[in-house]
């Protein structure tokens, strides 16, 4: 039996030396590995030299969500049978990845990581656990669907969900719009709880918690204007 | 005539011969432009209309109902400026989308 073939899409903007050794990590598991360069200042490529990944160039910056749907577009194409989205900051595990994997094996089509389901001990920021909070009651008002965690970047989907999970939001708010797909396309979903390293370096890329306010306004505007 | 009457008339004429020069071939947008040129002329010559229209609309002033349908208007332009950019934004999305993958390589070419 052939191991079906796993594609982890890494967005990645202006991140430094880290890129490299996260990268390395996932290719030792065995994985295909997209990486996603959304329009850095320098070429992401630099970092990765020598190294059997595939690497997209957008040209000018367009968001998060645009590099997602840039690099699904690619595993689609390439015969991908489940697509992994990761943050290139470290703030995954690659060890979370075949707990995502497996729940895919046993019949869902979008796996979701989960920061607070099980115990597992996750250090976090008591600001972004409120910010975290309201926002999963946000999801939930949009979409009937309530999660124990809200924009946890790492999700995995089988190829078949991808190809209706076509995110038009560009910026950060495709981590909603992607549960309003979900909801539509009545996709199984699952939670499977994940560990979030706050890396200095990660909370240094993350998102600020005002930029919660800019991704509640955009969906405001999604939910009007599609 | 009063002074903001002129200033008023002048702006429109401006206004209806610059976009006269551009939409020539429309001949729908451009009878829409007169038509409110029109509108806006005659409201600015006979400011006393609008106040009976105001009146019967239960507003008080004149330019207080001008007033409050222009913010209605503009709150129209700004959806329909808003929506427009979304598109544009989403087909710069496509294109780039586009290049990027044409240009997608593998970094060692030991695998495929």
């Amino acid at each position: 039996m052939t191991p079906p073939s796993v594609f982890i899409i890494v967005p990645a903007y202006n991140e430094g030396a880290v890129l490299r050794s996260m990268v390395e990590q996932l290719l030792t598991m065995g994985y295909k590995v997209v990486v996603v360069d959304d329009g850095s200042a320098e070429t992401q490529k630099n970092h990765l030299t020598g190294l059997p990944v595939w690497f997209i160039r957008h040209r000018k910056n367009l968001g998060q969500g645009a590099a997602l749907q840039t690099g699904s577009f690619f595993a689609q194409k390439k015969g991908a049978h489940y697509i992994v989205h990761f943050d290139a900051d470290g703030q995954h595990r690659a060890e979370d990845i075949p707990l995502l994997l497996t729940e895919l094996a046993n019949g869902a089509d979008l796996v979701f990581g989960s920061r607070f389901s099980g115990n597992k001990t996750n250090k976090i920021p008591l600001l972004k656990r409120v910010v975290i909070f309201f926002a999963r009651y946000v999801n939930f008002m949009f979409t009937g669907i309530l999660l124990s965690d809200a924009h946890n970047g790492l999700r995995a989907m089988t190829a078949d969900a991808s190809t209706v999970l076509q995110l038009k939001e560009n910026r950060m708010s495709h981590a909603s719009e992607i549960l309003f797909l979900a909801k539509k396309n009545q996709l199984k979903i699952k939670e499977v709880p994940v560990t979030i390293l706050y890396t200095d370096y990660s909370k240094r890329k993350g998102q600020s918690v005002w930029n919660s306010f800019r991704i509640g306004f955009d969906l405001l505007l999604h939910k009007l204007f599609q | 005539m009063t002074g903001i009457q002129l200033l008023l008339i002048t702006s429109f004429a401006f206004v209806a011969i610059y976009y006269f020069v551009r939409l020539r071939n429309r001949i729908l947008d451009v009878l829409l432009l007169f038509g409110l040129v029109g509108i806006a002329l005659l409201f600015v010559l006979f400011p006393e209309w609008t106040v009976i229209i105001a009146n019967r609309l239960g507003v008080g002033r004149g330019a207080d109902l001008v007033f409050y349908t222009c913010i209605v208007a503009f709150w129209f332009v700004i959806l329909k400026l808003y929506t427009k950019i979304r598109q544009l934004e989403q087909t710069t999305t496509e294109l780039l989308r586009k290049d990027a993958l044409k240009n997608a390589e593998n970094l060692s070419e030991k695998k495929n």
